[in-house]
Order: structure tokens, then C-alpha cells, then sequence
């Protein structure tokens, strides 16, 4: 059962993160991503990383995929020019990607495959990665933290409209100065 | 599983709860037309009623909310001194054109969140509230750079600040995660006993390349070379009162953090720390005094300078001794009185003159305006670290530290930028003293002209003003500022102390 559901989620995964690259509309490459991140939360429930699961839907499933989503529908209509690589990038490229594939290749079979097939390490403490230890963790240890993460998501929100405020402005100006000419 | 609730030492949180409930109001502020021009006193009270409180916790020593902060010595003299500088900032900000593009208290909202997060920096013992403290330290001063939004060095130097901020902060995190995969825990003191139990780990690849990237992250954020490439850009093109804050505060904060995480957490590992610092403060001194010889613009200049006394501060950590300490933060403290004064100046002649800072708009001042060229002037001279002002004495501190723990190749490096360094201080204080008044116009006209072209295209500046030095909130921060800095230089003891009370939080760690 535990196997059938890994290579589900695999396969899954996989067969998604290959659709975001080759698909041609920006639409569908963002709705592959979102099916991506569902398949590899399944994985993260496997392990039993259920915080972990949770929150990769919450966050970017839902709040960064709908930011993709915004920005594919806002400027996805426009056909953009064709970006020209240079050829030595063109060169360089791929060599990096397979060289990068080959160094995570050693990396993942030198070490992380021994522990394949055990339970994994012994000293991890009962419950590690539920929702509630890490709710207790949030509350009690890393309290500051989590209330400091907070304030700076409100002087965040703050510096954005900053931010917003002068294009908003300067599309007044403009649109009062070209009514002048 | 039971809720624990963390024991919360209230009285001992206190700076952060007022500073909070500060910022909160301040952002509340922004809705009511009746209350937002009174925002700049808002904010000084609010800084007020956190420098009372931290002044209540002069003594305190202890952990707060399950060893996140810890309010000490150091905590309590690196957070007052960035209190003081935010205070600085509200009064020269006021009609500043960023303060007013911006919204006054959207502006002062972002000015206090970063500075409640400098006090949470400057407290931080663990791990997570390091970097959660330095976020709150720097997201807002990425805006902050950027709100003068009618010039595009302003919007360009708050991108600059945040591409590069964000590549110091990356490093960092990076680095911190190390240093728990390699100790096993978050909290400073919890990291120095786990790198011990750890076999081999105090020489392990995995803590070393760690303790690297912690190094690297923290000098973005203090602007010590290589990592310094952004400070004179950024420095240049920010609005003058967030400069200001900036050069002072951020280093204040940031060099808190520096000092307890690399006494404490990573103590144990001087030997291995303290040559690459060495390195760092050495080609700091080096490139910030040799790159500020070419610059004619002021604040530019003041960003390289910003660079060298980085590379002077460091060398107090070098020695991870208490002396080492108390000499880093009386030599802060006195920048703080040196940097302000000069600031403050550079902010009156900026609305006198078009907004430009070149070195050339001071010509003849000082017959013009003696009480604007004496801060300057005396700001220069402690900044060289001539006697008889807290500059000198800093430095002399400073000396005294690395020699008495056998750094004295630093040393030597110190008094070696300090005499490359007049060259370009004393060239300032030439220009204000020396050159006849009758070049003052025509150096300011060609300066008009010369400045960049503004995206609103107005004639006249509305946010010029020619009696910028009458006005009390702009001269007052200059000659307070030159007062300490005089003051303290001919009678050090009250600042000794200071620092030696910053110095005496960490005798459990170090000697």
C-alpha cells in the first residue's frame, strides 16, 4: 500500500514538473505546478511530515500559485518577443544542468539512499512534525519569533503601499499632463 | 500533549511591548486626518518611552521568553543608541520631500519597525529571533530608501539595498542552518554547548563553512569590505534622514548581533574566527578609506568612510576579549555623535541647495554660517580621530585592545587608514574654511544645474528651504550631537562606562 502510494505520488510529481517546462501556455504550466505540489504533499504525508504537507498546500498551492496565476492572467495575453539566449549561454546552459544533476546524483547516492529501507533515524522524539508539535514549538520556545513574524508582515504590508502609492500617483500626473498637451 | 505557556518577564520586555504598541498607533495614525500631523511627536514619545524603559532595565540580566532575548548590558546601550538615532531621523525628517511623498505616518511606521526591530536584534539569543529581528531591521529600510519618490537615485538605491540585502540575509539563513545541522540547537548558548559535546565538530567542515556564511551575511549588513559594494550607492541615493539612520543604527544593531553570536554562540571557536575577521577588518580599513579619497559627493563619502570605521569596529571582536567589547561600543557610540552631526548638516545645506550634496556647496561656509561649519567641522575631525573628541579616544581604545591581546598588526592597520583618511576629511574642512565665500554661488549654481533630472519635472523644489538653518529640529541634533562628541572626547569616563556595562554582560563568556 505504502509502495503503490509513493509511486503515485512519484510519478506524479514527476510527470508534473516535466508539463511546467514543456507546456507552451502560461495558464496550464501554473495549473501543472499546482498538481506538482499536491503529488509531492502526498510524498511529505508519506514520511509523516503532516505540517509540512499542510502548509506546502496552503501556501504555495494556494496563496503563491494564486499570485502565478494573477500574473499569467495579467500579462500572459501580450505576446512577448522571443527572448534570444546568446550562443555561449546556449552552450553553457545545459552543461551547468547536467553538471548540477550529476553532483545531487553522487550527493543522493552517496549518502541519503544508505538510509533507504529503514525506519530512519532512532532519536526522533515521538509526534516530530505534526501540526501540534510544531503549534507547541511556535507557542512556546519560538513565541517571539512568531509574534515578531507577524509585525514584520504588517511594516511589510506598509511599505507596500508605500510603494504602490507613487505609481499611483504618477498615473495621475500622467494621465492629467497628456490631457494638458 | 499540554499547552506550556513560555514564562513573559514583562518588565524585562517592556522596550519591545512599548515599541510595539508604538508602532501600532503610528500605523492607526495614518487613518485619522485630525491626528497624522502629529505623527513625528507620536514617534518621539514612543522612542522616549522606550529609551525610559530600557533605562528602567539598565541592570537587568536575564533570558526572556524561553531563552528567545536576552535583556543585558549590551542589549540595553546598542538599543538605546539606535533609539537615539531613530529620534534623530524623526526631526530631520520633518518636511523632508520623502517624509511627505510617503505619507508622514506610513513613513514613521516603517522607521519604527525597524528600529523595533534593532531592539530585537540587539537582544536576540536565539537563532530564529536573529533572523526574524534582522528581517524587521532591513525590510523597512528598503522602503525607506525608496521614498523619495520623485528621484530615481532614491528608487534605485532602495532596489540596490534590497537585491544586495537579500543576498546578505539568503547567506546568512544558509549559514545559520549549518551551524544547527553541525550543533543541533538554536539557542547561542545551547550552539556553544552543542558544538563542544559534538565529536570533532568545533573542526568540522559542515560548522566552519557555517560560521563563513555568518560572516558573510552580517558584513552586508554592516557594510564591511568585500560585502561593502553597495554602501556608497546606496548611501548617495537614500533621502539624507534615512542615511542617516541607517549609517548609525544598523550598525549598532547589527554589530550586537555580531558580537553575542560570535562570543557566545560561536565562542568556542575563536581561534578559528578571529584571523578571517582579522582579514575582513583589515581590507575594510583599506578599501573604505582609499575608495572615500576620490568621492566629491558628501554622503557618498560618508558611505565609504561608513566602510572604514565598519573595519575599525570589527577589530574589537577580533580580540573577543571585554576589552574589545567595551572599545567597540564606545566607539560606536561615539560615531553615533560624529555621524549624526555630520548628517544633520549635510540635511540643512541639501534643502538649501537644491537637494545636492557635493562637496562644493560648502564653499565659504564657514564665514557664511559659522554654526553650521563647526559641527561639520568638528564632526571631520572626530571622524580623522584627532584630539580632543571622542573619536580619538575610541580609537586610542581600540589600539590599546588589539595590542594588550597581541593583534598589534591590526593595530598598526588601524593608524594606517586613520592617516589615509585625513586626506579626505581634512579636505571637507579645507573647503569649508579656506576657499573665498565669493565661489559659494557659483559652485551652487553649477550644482543646480547639474542635477539629475527629476521625474516630476517642477521648476522650483517646493521642499527647498532657504532657512533650513534656523530651523530648531534640524540645527538642534547637530550641535547636541557635536556637544557629545566634543564632550566625551575631553571627558571619556561617562562614556567608559557605558561601554564597560555593555562589556561587563558577557564576563561569563569571555575574559
Amino acid at each position: 500500500m505504502e509502495q503503490v502510494a509513493f509511486f503515485v505520488g512519484a510519478i506524479g510529481a514527476l510527470g508534473a514538473a516535466f508539463a511546467v517546462v514543456i507546456v507552451k501556455n502560461p495558464f496550464y504550466s501554473v495549473l501543472a505546478l499546482v498538481i506538482h505540489l499536491v503529488f509531492l504533499a502526498g510524498i511529505f504525508l508519506l514520511l509523516m511530515a503532516q505540517f509540512l504537507a499542510a502548509a506546502l498546500i496552503v501556501v504555495y498551492a494556494g496563496a503563491v500559485m494564486v499570485l502565478y496565476v494573477f500574473v499569467a492572467a495579467y500579462v500572459g495575453g501580450i505576446e512577448e518577443p522571443k527572448w534570444d539566449s546568446s550562443p555561449e549561454l546556449r552552450i553553457v546552459g545545459p552543461i551547468l544542468a547536467v553538471a548540477l544533476f550529476i553532483a545531487i546524483s553522487i550527493a543522493v547516492l552517496g549518502s541519503g539512499l544508505s538510509a533507504l529501507g529503514t525506519p530512519g533515524p532512532d532519536d526522533v522524539p515521538a509526534g516530530f512534525g505534526t501540526p501540534e508539535a510544531v503549534g507547541h514549538l511556535m507557542m512556546e520556545d519560538f513565541l517571539i519569533a512568531f509574534e515578531a513574524a507577524s509585525l514584520l508582515l504588517l511594516v511589510a504590508a506598509v511599505a507596500a503601499i508605500v510603494l504602490a502609492g507613487r505609481r499611483r500617483e504618477d498615473r495621475k500626473k500622467q494621465l492629467t499632463g497628456g490631457e494638458g498637451a | 500533549m499540554s499547552f506550556d505557556a513560555p514564562t513573559i518577564d514583562y518588565a524585562g520586555l517592556s522596550p519591545v511591548i512599548a515599541l510595539t504598541v508604538g508602532l501600532v498607533v503610528i500605523v492607526l495614525a495614518a487613518v485619522f486626518d485630525s491626528v497624522r500631523r502629529f505623527g513625528p511627536a507620536l514617534a518621539l514619545l514612543t522612542y522616549a518611552v522606550t529609551a525610559g524603559c530600557l533605562i528602567w532595565q539598565w541592570n537587568a540580566n536575564l533570558d526572556l521568553v524561553s531563552g528567545s532575548l536576552r535583556i543585558d548590558g549590551l542589549a540595553v546601550t546598542l538599543s538605546l543608541l539606535a533609539v537615539i538615532a531613530a529620534a534623530v531621523a524623526v526631526l530631520l525628517a520633518i518636511g523632508d520631500p520623502s517624509e511627505t511623498q510617503a505619507g508622514r505616518s506610513d513613513w514613521l511606521a516603517l522607521l519604527t519597525g525597524s528600529l523595533l526591530g534593532m531592539v530585537i536584534l540587539a537582544q536576540a539569543t536565539s537563532m530564529l529571533t536573529f533572523f526574524v529581528g534582522l528581517e524587521l531591521l532591513s525590510i523597512p529600510l528598503y522602503a525607506l530608501c525608496g521614498t523619495n519618490l520623485r528621484r530615481r537615485e532614491s528608487l534605485e538605491s532602495g532596489l540596490k539595498y534590497l537585491i544586495v540585502g537579500s543576498v546578505g540575509s539568503a547567506t546568512l539563513l544558509y549559514g545559520l542552518a549549518m551551524i544547527y545541522g553541525a550543533s543541533g540547537a538554536t539557542g547561542f548558548q545551547a550552539i556553544s554547548d552543542g558544538l563542544q559535546a559534538g565529536d570533532g565538530m568545533l573542526s568540522d567542515s559542515l560548522t566552519l563553512v557555517g560560521v563563513g556564511m555568518v560572516a558573510v551575511g552580517l558584513a552586508f549588513k554592516v557594510s564591511i569590505a568585500p560585502f561593502h559594494q553597495w554602501t556608497p550607492d546606496v548611501y548617495q541615493g537614500a533621502p539624507t534622514p534615512v542615511t542617516a539612520f541607517m549609517a548609525v543604527a544598523t550598525k549598532a544593531a547589527a554589530f550586537a548581533v555580531f558580537i553575542r553570536f560570535f562570543l557566545v554562540a560561536l565562542g568556542p571557536l575563536a581561534d578559528q574566527w578571529d584571523v578571517m575577521l582579522a582579514a575582513l577588518a583589515a581590507l575594510s580599513i583599506v578599501v573604505g578609506n582609499v575608495g572615500a579619497l576620490a568621492q566629491t559627493s558628501l554622503k557618498r563619502m560618508l558611505g565609504y568612510s561608513g566602510v572604514a570605521q565598519a573595519g575599525y569596529m570589527l577589530a574589537g571582536i577580533v580580540t573577543a576579549t571585554q576589552a574589545g567589547v567595551d572599545a567597540l561600543v564606545f566607539y560606536l557610540a561615539a560615531y553615533v555623535a560624529m555621524n549624526v552631526a555630520a548628517f544633520a548638516v549635510v540635511v540643512i545645506r541639501e534643502r538649501q541647495n537644491g537637494f545636492s550634496d557635493d562637496i562644493s556647496t560648502l564653499r565659504g561656509l564657514g564665514r557664511e554660517k559659522p554654526l553650521l561649519a563647526w559641527p561639520l567641522t568638528i564632526a571631520m575631525l572626530a571622524l580623522a580621530g584627532l584630539p580632543p573628541t571622542a573619536g580619538f579616544i575610541g580609537k586610542l581604545y581600540l589600539i590599546e585592545a588589539l595590542v594588550d591581546d597581541d593583534w598589534t598588526w591590526l593595530a598598526v592597520m588601524i593608524a594606517i587608514g586613520t592617516m589615509i583618511s585625513l586626506g579626505y576629511y581634512l579636505r571637507v574642512v579645507a573647503t569649508l574654511w579656506m576657499s573665498p565665500a565669493g565661489q559659494a554661488e557659483a559652485g551652487a549654481e553649477i550644482d543646480t544645474a547639474s542635477l539629475p533630472p527629476q521625474i516630476a519635472g517642477a521648476q522650483a523644489d517646493p521642499f527647498e528651504d532657504s532657512r533650513a538653518d534656523r530651523r530648531w529640529y534640524l540645527v538642534a541634533p547637530a550641535l547636541i550631537a557635536t556637544a557629545a562628541a566634543l564632550f566625551f572626547g575631553v571627558i571619556p569616563q561617562p562614556l567608559v562606562d557605558f561601554a564597560q556595562h555593555a562589556g561587563d554582560a558577557l564576563s561569563v563568556w569571555i575574559s
